[in-house]
């Protein structure tokens, strides 16, 4: 009995830890897991920053230019997934798919965390960072299912 | 009579948990200090390097003279001491891993340090790299929302 009570106990301590550790993640805090995008245009910029490196990706639709600020991981975790600054550089036209920013307004251009790119040859690399609490929709070939 | 000191024991252990999971106050401390003192000196070494690439070339971000040099330096420096502030018995209540990630800073900031007093800019963009690699190591254990 008392085995049992000790076990109870510390499924419950287990359970309101567990509550506190997985309550954030900076993603959610940016991102709108429910406002997927999938983005078909040439790049005009990139950030070879840390922490998060951005593409500038400039969309055309029905006549109308948007641009798009892309994050994407760390340039070392990019560089690991096999994608590098030749690879993306100015004028290339990529596919993105990744989440959009809470904020929709888009002014002066819209913001989005991007998850994979597809480049001119048809390769598709995760673009994002692992561990940032993203949707698991299969992109980060690292997350566990 | 022994059950109920274990059970009324057990049950203090969990709330005793969550209680130094979630004060409020510790919360407020915590955004304070990341808000106002470790974030904006890690963007002092996370600004100070990398490359914007446009149509017309690549630019690197690195400062251009000894004034801005200093700024890393004062960044690297507030890195290493942060390290201490969080793991001041108050923030980190004890917890083992918390102090674990906290000591993480030291040596980045230590080469961070380096980095700008030799005016190596390489070095500090892997510095920043490994920054932000200790920083998202935390934040999915204790960051919330």
């Amino acid at each position: 009995m008392i085995n049992l009570i000790y076990k109870i106990s510390a499924i419950i301590s287990f359970s309101i830890l567990s509550l506190n550790i997985s309550s954030h993640h900076a993603f959610t805090a940016e991102f709108d897991a429910n406002a997927p995008i999938n983005i078909t245009g040439k790049v005009l910029k990139v950030e070879w920053i840390n922490p998060h490196a951005w593409v500038h990706v400039e969309v055309e639709e029905k006549g109308k230019k948007t641009t798009w600020m892309v994050e994407g991981g760390t340039p070392n975790t990019l560089i690991r997934n096999g994608i590098n600054k030749e690879s993306i550089k100015p004028g290339t036209v990529i596919v993105v798919r990744g989440y959009q920013s809470k904020g929709k307004l888009c002014l002066p251009r819209c913001i989005a965390n991007g998850r994979d790119v597809t480049f001119p040859d048809g390769r598709k690399v995760f673009m994002g960072s692992s561990g940032t609490g993203a949707p698991r929709d299969g992109a980060d070939p690292r997350e566990r299912r | 009579m022994n059950l109920l000191r274990d059970l009324l024991i057990c049950i203090s252990l969990a709330f005793l948990s969550f209680n130094s999971f979630s004060g409020e106050e510790h919360d407020h401390d915590m955004h304070d200090l990341m808000a106002h003192l470790l974030t904006p000196a890690s963007e002092k070494i996370w600004e100070s390097t990398g490359f914007v690439i446009t149509e017309e070339g690549e630019f690197s971000l690195e400062p251009t003279d000894q004034e801005g040099w200093d700024e890393v330096i004062f960044g690297a420096q507030v890195i290493i001491e942060s390290s201490y502030l969080l793991t001041r018995p108050e923030r980190s209540l004890g917890r083992q891993d918390w102090i674990a990630f906290s000591n993480l800073l030291q040596p980045i900031g230590k080469r961070a340090f380096e980095a700008a007093e030799n005016k190596d800019a390489e070095l500090l963009f892997k510095v920043g790299a490994d920054l932000y690699q200790a920083c998202v190591a935390c934040h999915n254990v204790y960051m919330t929302e």
